[in-house]
């Protein structure tokens, strides 16, 4: 058995990495067909083109587009994806340097839309209030159906502009080099109240009604009825029968959730001026910057992977049974 | 339990927010926040390709010379900076600099001569691809553009040298002042690996304030340098420039005091501002201007090497037709909401002592339009609305770049102006690099963009025939005195004289109209009252700003 899992695995990694591969070669080709030049970033009324030329030549951007694929390929093999043109530096030098924040910022927002929308869905069934159970399952779908942008400059306008609770934009305050090391990390969390909220509300209306309509169907299935009758606390068969299954088709969802979260959000980045993967992805691509606008697609692609790996994983924790489904 | 858990907690909180009140460390008591919408890549002058790299770059690293903006003559003077004076040879063949005794590098180290010559040769180096390379055609230099230091520069001392210039050479004052680089760092440095070097985010600067900090996409933040010959003890302790990206945003910091200054305000937003008591707003005019441009050759005909007038737009007295049908004044007062000036050639009136109030810009004037559109031979013969001229009818896509609102409104104006007058017209927005490089490889035959006016003027990159020496002429203008004006201005003659064919070159193009000039658009300055000695001119936003204060 477990040499039949180490095989699977490996057979999933390599799938993985031909998915990889594919992506950035199609996106490689695709960039190139599409309209604009980087070197027309180069030229101006002072420079002429010679700027151009000599950027176009010092990136081989005036290499037949075969020769130039040839390369990349080569490049990719030995781990190298190239230089930015943007930023003059290897390109997963400038992504680390904006993945960081995106993972920590997707993942405590990861965390509260899954323990938010779990906690509201258990609290609601606890309660047992029709008018309770309406409200909020008419709420999730208004919340989920407000765009971000909106919710963003609206939240900021309220909270920051009027009421002056929080700040506008940025991810920490001028003065907090001269913070001590409790008040830097007071300093971050005030920063990131808003934009967390912005990010996470969709998903909490999402996953709270996934969870909600598990738990009610599954609240009426003969099996529960028979625990009910057995005498079994509400407590005990809601966290120990209910729960469980009722989470099995979230994570699935939650697991591409995850993914995309970790590719970048744009709006939220864009609004409350952080720098994460969304906003480094958008520049890269208006301004042509091929090999990021690579790496950056290739990240993107690398954590979705990863993210529905960890899914099914957590899905194999619930469910053993379903070991070779997940594997294969 | 529970609860007593959660007691806990919150008393270590507390215990930790009360330890957290007790530093004896504090903040800067003065310091001016300017918002900017994008990060800098670098801080390396020779890389500081784009408006905020510059900008910021260039308190970094001052010229050998300052310019001042002459709002009198609509002109720079010059004063001194690195170099304390200076003397033209009697031919006008060399040039003497002294320099200043008394700069410093922010390492300590002395500027000299050495470090000015070395920039010359760096900036001009074919393999660093500088943002200056490709400039210096009034110096000795190679085929490839690279300055020859033997015959250019001669260092007599630590404080002066000579800058020699080839015979016919044309060079004036803020050409030649390059920005200074220390030698003794970057010729520690492969000259092809600079771009990618640890000194492009750790400068080592000579301006008037020093990078303290830089927070990738968040802040900029600078300090006085109190090594430098520009430092005085006023001073603000720091200049910080707030990456904002969302203009919203940073116009609610503004509002709320987080943010000093801002640039290109909305107008929409300038009543709102204006509100309130702390702000003042600067509206500066007459360096954009927003045109629709009209390919006046064939394109087809040019991609195989002939000059053959555009079917469309080759005709003067249409193009002259095409402006009147507009009515550019609708799109000012509305949008604008008057706050920018009808365009009547590529010279605006800043330009005081070469601007021609003679020509004036062409009045909205439908019947007019469509008298010369049909003496041009462009009627509407079978009645279906459009005009033709044989079987050819009056009808083209207007390009424009997506992301400005200003215009995605006058576009619509615009189009429905002309088909008023017979013209069809269909408006297409695309991405803007897109559309740049459509522009450059010259695949369009109308579009609307906008233009920036350099300081000193400088028309030649957008008028002259030779595509080779105006890369900007997308239009394919064409015009043998336009190019003998634009030839003359570049020999050694009085300002006087030049602006006297400056104001010949204006009338020659309001007669041609290559292209629709609507109107000058705004650039409004928003800052805080609160910074003083401010000097906002159309050279610059941040002119001499290790001169502000603030106010006690």
């Amino acid at each position: 058995m477990k040499i039949d899992i180490i095989k699977t695995l490996f057979t999933r990694f390599l799938s993985s990495v031909l998915t990889l591969f594919l992506l950035v070669s199609f996106l490689f080709i695709i960039i190139r067909l599409s309209p604009g030049d980087p070197t027309d970033n180069y030229i101006s009324a002072k420079l002429g083109t010679e700027l151009s030329e000599k950027i176009a030549e010092k990136f081989s951007l005036n290499q037949p587009i075969t020769n130039q694929y040839f390369a990349f390929i080569s490049n990719i093999i030995r781990g190298d994806m190239g230089v930015s043109y943007n930023y003059r530096l290897p390109v997963f030098e400038v992504i680390w340097q904006y993945f960081s924040f995106t993972l920590v910022f997707a993942s405590i927002s990861f965390i509260l839309q899954i323990t938010l929308s779990i906690w509201i869905a258990l609290w609601v069934i606890k309660k047992r209030k029709r008018w309770l159970d309406n409200f909020l399952t008419n709420s999730s779908i208004f919340v989920y159906s407000i765009p971000a942008f909106a919710l963003g400059v609206a939240l900021i306008y309220i909270f920051s502009f009027n009421l002056n609770i929080f700040p506008i934009s940025g991810l920490k305050s001028l003065d907090y080099d001269y913070l001590p090391f409790f008040s830097q990390f007071l300093d971050k969390l005030h920063h990131l109240v808003l934009p967390l909220i912005t990010l996470s509300a969709g998903g909490v209306a999402l996953f709270y009604k996934y969870i909600k309509e598990s738990m009610d169907e599954l609240n009426s299935q003969t099996f529960i009825l028979n625990l009910r009758a057995s005498g079994l606390e509400d407590n005990v068969i809601l966290r120990k029968h209910i729960l469980p299954n009722a989470l099995r088709p979230l994570i699935s969802v939650a697991g591409i959730e995850l993914g995309i979260l970790l590719g970048g959000a744009l709006i939220t980045e864009v609004i409350f001026s952080l720098p994460g993967m969304g906003r480094l992805t958008v520049d890269s691509i208006f301004s042509r910057d091929y090999p990021l606008v690579i790496g950056c697609v290739f990240t993107a692609g690398a954590v979705m992977i990863l993210a529905n790996f960890l899914a099914d994983i957590a899905k194999l924790r619930l469910d053993k049974r379903l070991i070779k489904g997940i594997l294969n | 339990m529970n609860i007593k858990i959660l007691k806990l907690l919150l008393l270590s909180l507390l215990f930790f927010l009360i330890i957290s009140c007790n530093s004896n460390q504090t903040s800067p008591n003065s310091r001016i926040i300017i918002g900017i919408s994008a990060d800098v890549q670098t801080f390396n002058s020779l890389f500081a390709f784009s408006y905020e790299e510059s900008a910021i770059v260039d308190l970094l690293y001052p010229g050998l010379l300052d310019f001042k903006w002459n709002s009198e003559k609509g002109e720079l003077d010059t004063y001194p900076m690195i170099a304390q004076s200076w003397q033209w040879s009697e031919d006008s063949s060399y040039i003497k600099f002294f320099l200043r005794d008394d700069i410093f590098w922010s390492d300590g180290t002395k500027l000299t001569s050495a470090d000015v010559v070395f920039s010359y040769d760096i900036f001009s180096d074919p393999d660093v691809q500088s943002r200056l390379f490709g400039t210096f055609d009034y110096l000795y230099t190679d085929a490839e553009g690279h300055i020859d230091i033997e015959k250019t520069f001669k260092v007599i001392s630590a404080n002066e040298f000579e800058m020699h210039f080839p015979e016919n050479s044309i060079a004036d004052l803020v050409k030649i002042s390059i920005p200074v680089i220390p030698e003794h760092i970057f010729s520690n440095i492969k000259r092809d690996q600079l771009a990618s070097s640890e000194i492009n985010f750790n400068p080592v600067s000579s301006g008037p304030f020093k990078l303290k900090k830089w927070d990738r996409n968040q802040t900029i933040t600078l300090v006085p340098d109190s090594n430098s010959f520009l430092f005085t003890s006023g001073q603000v302790s720091e200049l910080v420039f707030k990456v904002v990206p969302d203009y919203t945003s940073r116009i609610l910091q503004l509002r709320k005091g987080d943010i000093d200054l801002v640039e290109l305000v909305k107008v929409e937003d300038m009543n709102d501002i204006k509100a309130e008591n702390k702000l003042s707003v600067i509206n500066l005019v007459g360096r954009e201007y927003d045109y629709i441009g009209w390919n006046n050759i064939d394109r087809e005909a040019f991609s195989v090497g002939k000059i053959k007038p555009n079917k469309l737009f080759g005709s003067r007295n249409v193009r002259k037709a095409l402006t009147m049908a507009i009515d550019r004044e609708a799109i000012l007062d509305e949008y604008l909401l008057k706050q920018g000036e009808l365009a009547a050639s590529p010279v605006s009136r800043i330009f005081k002592l070469a601007f021609n109030n003679e020509v004036k810009p062409y009045e909205y004037n439908p019947q007019a339009a469509k008298r010369l559109l049909a003496e041009d031979g462009w009627k509407d013969e079978n009645k279906n609305g459009i005009l033709e001229k044989g079987k050819e009818e009056f009808k083209f896509k207007m390009y424009y770049p997506v992301g400005n609102p200003l215009r995605e409104y006058a576009a619509v104006i615009i189009k429905n102006n002309l088909n008023a007058v017979g013209i069809e017209v269909t408006a297409e927005k695309i991405e803007l690099g897109t559309f740049i490089h459509n522009l450059n490889e010259r695949k369009m035959d109308c579009w609307m963009a906008g233009w920036g006016i350099p300081i000193p003027l400088d028309l030649k990159p957008y008028w002259y025939s030779d595509p080779n020496a105006a890369v900007l002429n997308f239009p394919n203008y064409r015009n043998f005195e336009v190019d003998k004006i634009l030839d003359q201005l570049e020999t050694k003659i009085s300002n006087e004289r030049k602006n006297e064919l400056v104001k010949v070159f204006q009338e020659i193009i309001h007669n041609d109209e290559p292209v629709t000039f609507l109107y000058w658009t705004p650039n409004v300055v928003a800052y805080n009252n609160r910074i003083k000695n401010l000097s906002i001119t159309p050279y610059g936003v941040l002119f001499h700003c290790w001169e502000w204060t603030l106010d006690k």
